[in-house]
């Protein structure tokens, strides 16, 4: 066998002992069946204040808010719903989502609406104080409509920017940053033309500040866009409104896997067996979007970068330390200069290290391909860890039923099968290597699923089960839990009153 | 030397020896083939002009935009080349990742064009790379684009096959040297030479140097990174090796320091990658009587690389501080040193001081235009402090009120000008959001 590639992920304190504690999870499986999530409330209380400290080491004032979309549980909004009011807010991109976060403990004045609305969702967002975080011209005119119709108060408003690459600074000239182009929000050379429309609302609708989101990892497309927001929020204060809030969006990111140097063997193999120059490291030798042209790699991989040196809150900090392009001071000393707050949506990053998914495996077999890889088929399906949908690529750790048995030591390849009648339901097409091979009974815990994998594509699909939600804590030396909808701040797992 | 076209003074670069003192091999003379000494600058030069004089002399009514993906010296190259014959060039990057070359660029009319990011939220099903937007835009009908295509054009390989390799067997009087080191950009250089070379020698063993993977060395590859290069093919190597980051600057501070050779981090990778591989070879008994020869290229010059070096090892660049400094100052002597005024007290202090003092706001000029304390006088704090390097920027007699943003910057510069002997200067504490949060009135310039 080759040498194992591993992508061991990157576990810290408290998911860390809670991955200990087999026999824990082992109970717990065993109780509420396979596939299972498991949250750790306090984690995301940890996050939360990790980036408020970047905020006061810059001495930036301002919200941090949730994404919820990142997960639907109950148990991360009601811990968050306890932090700080005036530190933590929700950012709610529907009209369940902002309903539950109300009913989580959240007050209107707390959240962000934020993506498509429809009437319903603007409606209550308007009526319980939310702030809109408007996405086009047209939704403006809804708003100030909806809010004279029913008699609302006024409410306060975001506009979305984007298209910030068609932005001549006046640094700039001779460089062009392209941008991705995006479904959301009102081109930056638009903009100006809505001034006079939030002037004519300024009665229903009360421009609070300035919001973009950018889908990309690219640091200085970021710091270019939040440039732009604080020129266009001056040109704002200019004709007599008054924005005081940059809101940044997310997208700060997450390290999956812990050591760079797993990370580079892997996805210099990964070329390599493209080439043909190593065997597959895939299912029917997938490229994950790269391909061989006449011996030449072609395309880009489509992975999330596994290893991150900097990310989440590190990431934040970076953003707000390099030179702007156009007035050459870092975004941190622009807020701080004119006077702005800041707003962060993290998603992903804010649930970092706050959850884990637990599979049992069902069977164990050979491929039958005499290469010693085998097929292990689990007690979920790719929609129950939908890591390879986000273009993850991390192991997921073997918590062994018993005690091990002579002969297990080896490493081994498998492939993770679902539980789906269906040829494409891998859990990841990556051929996977284990410390040992599994027996089943066994389980395996993907670690840090709480960001986009745990139940954002989660399905009904041939009437298997959709994992049940858990929320854990630990207590002196052992672990507490109770289902994520009986979990409140107030009450440790386990029923016992704080 | 009398030429009509500086194109003409492309080529037959020296091959200088390497003092032996400063390598340390025994049994290897070690030569530098200098091609930072091309009239552009670098290695580039000769590509950059093989590959574009098709275009450059079909275009010669001067209607279209030479275009390439280049960061660094072949964009240098291009843009001269094409300003010379009247022509635009568009640089496509992925960043432009050090800053000087990127001003640079601009400086020779270069238009630069910067590839967005990575996705952060990823859609597996999108596996079109922005270069594939790049090439369908080319192909557009009525497209004025002429792309040199560096690393698939086989007149990048013609170049060196015609200049460089056969410069260096005529410097060797007549032979292959036994080794070629080059690194592996767009597999250019590396691919003329060999085959020259080979052509001479078939044992000439040839050693590519591809960055560290996770690191960055201007104009050089990863070994991940080379595999989408058209020109690459492993064949043409007998060894790949990986340099770090730290090993080009080391050898390029080597060039430059102990052998008169102003040579940029990428010359210097190949020196440290020759060496650090030719060392295990020079411990192994030689053939008697028979010194072996090696030769590696200085790809370009030190000065555009500046930020790179103060980016990875300041302390080669080490200034002193002189003057007076307000970051000599540690926080605790600031805060004992300084006096501060809360914002109550200087609206007072402002309306009926006796004298008045000056108020001077540390923003920037563009946070001073939207909103400032009225009659407060701008001097952003890096001017501000430029200005006391030199001496106290007021008069005794004049009291001052600092303002910034949060109060920290303004009582740095109290007790700066206070220890300086100005006798009435103040910081106004928690800054302009203090005195916005205290309802004091703001204007707009």
């Amino acid at each position: 066998m080759d040498v194992p590639l591993y992508l061991r992920p990157r576990v810290e304190s408290p998911l860390a002992s809670l991955l200990g504690a087999a026999p824990f999870l082992h109970s717990l499986v065993d109780a509420l069946g396979s596939p299972l999530n498991v949250l750790l409330p306090e984690a995301v209380a940890e996050n939360a204040r990790r980036f408020r400290s970047v905020y006061r080491r810059h001495r930036l004032a301002g919200r941090v808010y949730f994404a919820h979309k990142a997960n639907r549980s109950s148990a991360l909004v009601r811990r968050l719903a306890a932090e700080d009011p005036a530190a933590v807010g929700v950012d709610v991109a529907s009209l369940e989502e902002l309903r539950h976060a109300l009913s989580c403990g959240f007050t209107g004045d707390r959240i962000m609406a934020t993506g498509p609305k429809d009437p319903e969702f603007l409606w209550l967002a308007a009526r319980v104080g939310a702030t809109v975080n408007l996405d086009s011209p047209g939704e403006l005119e809804q708003l100030a409509g909806l809010v004279r119709r029913y008699g609302l108060g006024r409410v306060d408003a975001l506009v979305r920017l984007s298209g910030f690459e068609s932005a001549a600074g006046r640094g700039g000239a001779g460089t062009r940053l392209l941008a991705r182009r995006s479904r959301f929000g009102i081109p930056v050379r638009d903009a100006r033309a809505l001034v006079p429309a939030l002037e004519r609302h300024a009665d229903a609708v009360e421009l609070t500040g300035v919001a973009y989101h950018l889908d990309t990892t690219g640091v200085e497309e970021k710091v270019r866009a939040l440039e732009q927001c604080v020129l266009f929020m001056d040109e704002c204060r200019a004709r007599g409104l008054a924005p005081r809030a940059v809101d940044i969006g997310g997208g700060f990111g997450v390290g999956y896997v812990a050591d760079a140097g797993e990370w580079e063997r892997w996805t210099t193999a990964l070329s390599e067996a493209v080439l043909g120059g190593r065997p597959p490291l895939t299912w029917r030798g997938h490229g994950y979007g790269l391909r061989n042209e006449g011996g030449t790699v072609r395309g880009t991989a489509a992975l999330y970068p596994g290893h991150r040196p900097t990310a989440g809150p590190g990431y934040l900090d970076e953003l707000l330390s390099l030179p702007a392009p156009v007035l050459g001071r870092p975004p941190a000393t622009l807020l701080l200069e004119h006077l702005h707050d800041l707003y962060v949506e993290p998603g992903r990053s804010l649930v970092d290290q706050c959850g884990l998914s637990l599979a049992r495996v069902l069977e164990v077999r050979p491929t039958g391909e005499d290469s010693g890889q085998y097929l292990v088929r689990l007690g979920m399906n790719a929609g129950d860890v939908s890591l390879e949908e986000h273009g993850v690529l991390v192991d997921p750790l073997l918590l062994p039923r018993g005690e091990p048995e002579k002969g297990d030591g080896e490493p081994v390849g498998v492939f993770l099968a679902g539980n789906l009648c269906l040829e494409a339901d891998l859990i990841t097409r990556r051929l996977v290597f284990l410390p040992r091979l599994p027996r089943t009974g066994d389980l395996l815990a993907f670690a840090n699923t709480a960001g986009y994998a745990m139940d954002f594509h989660a399905h009904h699909a041939q009437r298997q089960p959709v994992a049940r939600t858990v929320a854990v804590e630990q207590e002196g030396g052992s672990w507490r839990w109770c289902l994520d909808e009986e979990y409140w701040p107030i009450t440790h797992p386990g029923g016992m009153s704080a | 030397m009398r030429y009509d076209s500086i194109t003409e003074a492309i080529g037959n670069t020296p091959l200088v020896r390497i003092d032996p003192a400063v390598h340390g091999l025994r049994t290897i003379d070690l030569y530098a083939k200098l091609e930072m000494l091309n009239p552009f600058g670098s290695v580039k030069d000769r590509p950059a002009w093989h590959m574009a004089r098709p275009h450059l002399e079909g275009a010669a009514d001067g209607d279209g935009t030479v275009v390439e993906l280049s960061s660094g010296n072949t964009a240098k190259a291009l843009a001269l080349l094409a300003g010379l014959h009247g022509l635009r060039f568009k640089s496509v990057t992925n960043r432009m990742r050090v800053p000087e070359i990127k001003e640079l660029l601009l400086l020779l009319g270069a238009e630069i064009e910067e590839l967005p990011g990575r996705s952060e939220c990823l859609d597996p099903t999108d596996t079109d790379d922005p270069l594939t937007h790049f090439h369908r835009a080319l192909s557009d009908p009525g497209s004025t684009y002429l792309h040199t295509d560096q690393y698939f054009n086989p007149r990048n390989v013609e170049a060196h096959a015609a200049g460089t390799g056969p410069e260096i067997v005529k410097d060797l009087d007549g032979r292959a040297p036994d080794w070629f080191i080059a690194c592996v950009g767009t597999a250019g250089s590396s691919t003329g030479v060999a085959r020259v070379l080979r052509e001479h020698d078939p044992e000439v063993r040839v050693l590519g140097l591809v960055a560290h993977k996770s690191d960055f060395i201007p104009g050089i590859r990863t070994i991940d990174e080379v595999h989408q290069v058209g020109l690459f093919d492993p064949a043409t190597y007998d060894t790949i090796e990986s340099v770090t980051s730290d090993e080009a600057i080391d050898g390029m501070v080597t060039l430059i320091r102990r052998c008169g050779l102003l040579s940029g981090p990428t010359g210097g990778a190949a020196y440290q990658g020759a060496v650090r591989h030719l060392r295990k070879v020079d411990a192994e008994p030689a053939e008697p009587g028979r010194r072996r020869t090696a030769v590696f290229i200085v790809c370009d010059r030190a000065e555009s690389y500046l930020s790179y070096v103060r980016h990875r090892r300041p302390e080669l660049l080490g200034r002193v501080n002189r003057g007076h400094s307000a970051a000599a100052l540690t926080d605790a002597e600031a805060r004992a040193e300084a006096r501060v005024i809360g914002v109550d007290d200087a609206r007072r202090w402002i309306a009926e001081g006796e004298p008045r003092p000056l108020v001077v706001d540390l923003r920037s000029p563009h946070a001073y235009a939207a909103l400032h304390i009225e009659g407060s006088v701008n001097i952003v704090d890096e001017l501000f402090d430029e200005l006391v390097r030199g001496g106290l920027p007021f008069s005794k007699r004049t009291p001052v009120l600092l303002a910034c943003p949060v109060g920290e910057k303004s009582v740095r510069h109290a007790a700066l000008l206070t220890r300086m002997g100005h006798p009435d200067v103040r910081s106004l504490a928690g800054g302009i959001v203090a005195w916005r949060d205290a309802g004091a009135p703001l204007v707009r310039a």
